[in-house]
């Protein structure tokens, strides 16, 4: 069988509007080729490749090289995580914090009653409702949150909490002072990336640049339904400048501390600190941690 | 005396389905993340970090189908995180030399002696291969072919549309098949090194 395309490329010439098609269509074909070796295509797609191989050659070639690669990376074995490595893993993992739902669990199950008894055994779902309603109820998410994870002094007590939560209280008084499209003005202020928070239901609102304690911070905030959240973002020497701080996160990964009604939650990125303040309960706070921790 | 029926522990309960869920896929992902990392230790540092945060946002996977890929999702981002930190780079071999000797590969009969020089690679061969060409097309290459996800999971995990996952598999084999080769031709001892390009700024 005569192959179409050493024929193309042997002439001089200018080609046909045919061959010019033929040619196209062969460009298009060929992106398409490890696809078509992964059985990733619709028929229709694969029937014309069916088609246009039988006169390509350079097509058949390259889809053996798909084809002789995908079937040696195929035997590539796995590794081999060893027990010693696996115990060290499920150390760390009891070393860290419980998810929220289970805790929220077990907490009601410390106050056991025929009702909180049957919401337990029925799953986490109902078991977070429970808690949200009893949240609701006593106007207070604390209860479910233990103790040992929140910041034993008060806020003020850790001169970068402190600073933070009174900007927040300056801050929610009046006018915010930026906007969200002043975002990349923001980035091309402060030396540290900028990346605002991905959550449910959480928009951003504004950016602007501040100073914390003298140091240059950057500043977001969020619209998390009808309530208002700040984060403020500082270099990571600041950040773990207080002991405090220190301690929270080696053991947690994570700061969590209140002040009157507004609630406090800090965590380290690669480079920098994060401080999200509002005044909302410290699960909803929590749980963009979370977002961000996994994504 | 009656007996009740014992207590539900949450926590504990919880804590076996991650196990069960989770912890199966843990040789894949340590050799994922070799592959990415300058030693062993690396490695294991960053699937433990991985499964610290896998298990502190399990009570958010709604779907356990979608575990496996949920778990390469957060090891990817610890990975990126650990990359960014280190400021390591990746030497890589000048991409259009490897385009070239793709090239070269398809354009003759040399199936067969392709099929053989293949067929004699061992894994550090296989490593250095692909720590040859960008990150980007590196993983989608190794998440479809060696870890067995189909493209809308591959999709999923690195978060681009389906069809930059088609076009950076077919170029990251390509890639691959012209590194092996010249690797086996000396191209690579002579080539030039280049920093690594990310995915905003490398070739799709």
């Amino acid at each position: 069988m005569s192959d179409d395309r050493s024929s193309l490329a042997n002439r001089a010439v200018s080609p046909s509007p045919e061959e010019a098609a033929r040619e196209s269509r062969h460009e298009v074909l060929r992106e398409l080729l490890g696809a078509y070796a992964d059985r990733e295509l619709p028929p229709e797609t694969v029937a014309q490749i069916d088609a246009h191989l039988v006169g390509c050659a350079e097509c058949r070639h390259s889809l053996e090289v798909h084809h002789t690669l995908r079937a040696r990376l195929a035997v590539e074995p796995p590794a081999a995580a060893s027990p010693a490595f696996r115990a060290r893993i499920s150390a760390a993992i009891d070393a860290a914090p419980v998810p929220t739902a289970p805790r929220i669990a077990a907490d009601a199950r410390v106050t056991p009653g025929p009702r909180m008894l049957w919401l337990v055994a029925s799953g986490w779902v109902v078991a977070t409702v429970l808690a949200l309603t009893l949240a609701v109820t006593s106007g207070s998410a604390s209860r479910f949150t233990p103790s040992t994870r929140a910041l034993a002094a008060p806020v003020h007590d850790v001169p970068l909490l402190g600073a933070v939560v009174d900007d927040y209280a300056r801050v929610s008084r009046g006018d915010l002072p930026g906007r969200a499209r002043d975002l990349d003005a923001v980035r091309a202020a402060v030396s540290f990336p900028v990346e605002p928070l991905r959550a449910p239901n959480l928009r951003l609102l504004a950016a602007w640049t501040t100073d914390v304690r003298g140091e240059p911070a950057a500043v977001l905030a969020y619209r998390l339904d009808d309530r208002l959240l700040v984060q403020y973002l500082v270099p990571e020497d600041v950040f773990f400048q207080h002991p405090a701080i220190r301690a929270a996160i080696a053991d947690h990964h994570l700061l969590r501390a209140a002040d009157g009604d507004r609630t406090v939650v800090a965590w380290p990125d690669s480079s920098t600190g994060n401080v999200l303040v509002g005044n909302v309960p410290t699960e909803s706070l929590q749980s963009i941690w979370r977002s961000e921790s996994t994504r | 005396m009656s007996t009740s029926p014992p207590a539900v522990d949450p926590i504990a309960e919880l804590r076996a389905r991650f196990e069960a869920v989770v912890m199966p896929h843990l040789d894949r992902l340590l050799a994922f993340a070799i592959r990415r990392t300058d030693s062993v230790a690396d490695a294991e540092d960053a699937v433990q970090e991985a499964c610290i945060r896998a298990w502190l946002g399990f009570a958010d996977l709604r779907d356990e189908a979608n575990a496996r890929p949920w778990f390469y999702r957060i090891l990817r981002t610890v990975l990126s995180d650990m990359r960014e930190k280190s400021g390591r780079r990746q030497q890589l071999v000048y991409i259009t030399r490897l385009e070239d000797a793709h090239e070269e590969l398809v354009g003759g009969e040399h199936d067969a002696l392709f099929s053989e020089v293949v067929s004699r690679l061992d894994g550090e061969a296989v490593h250095r291969g692909l720590r040859a060409i960008p990150e980007d097309f590196a993983a989608a290459v190794e998440l479809h072919d060696i870890d067995g996800f189909k493209y809308v999971e591959i999709a999923e995990i690195v978060g681009v549309p389906i069809g930059t996952v088609m076009s950076r598999i077919a170029r990251g084999r390509k890639l691959l098949a012209g590194a092996i080769m010249a690797e086996r031709g000396g191209v690579a001892a002579d080539a030039r090194t280049t920093e690594r390009r990310s995915a905003q700024g490398g070739p799709r």
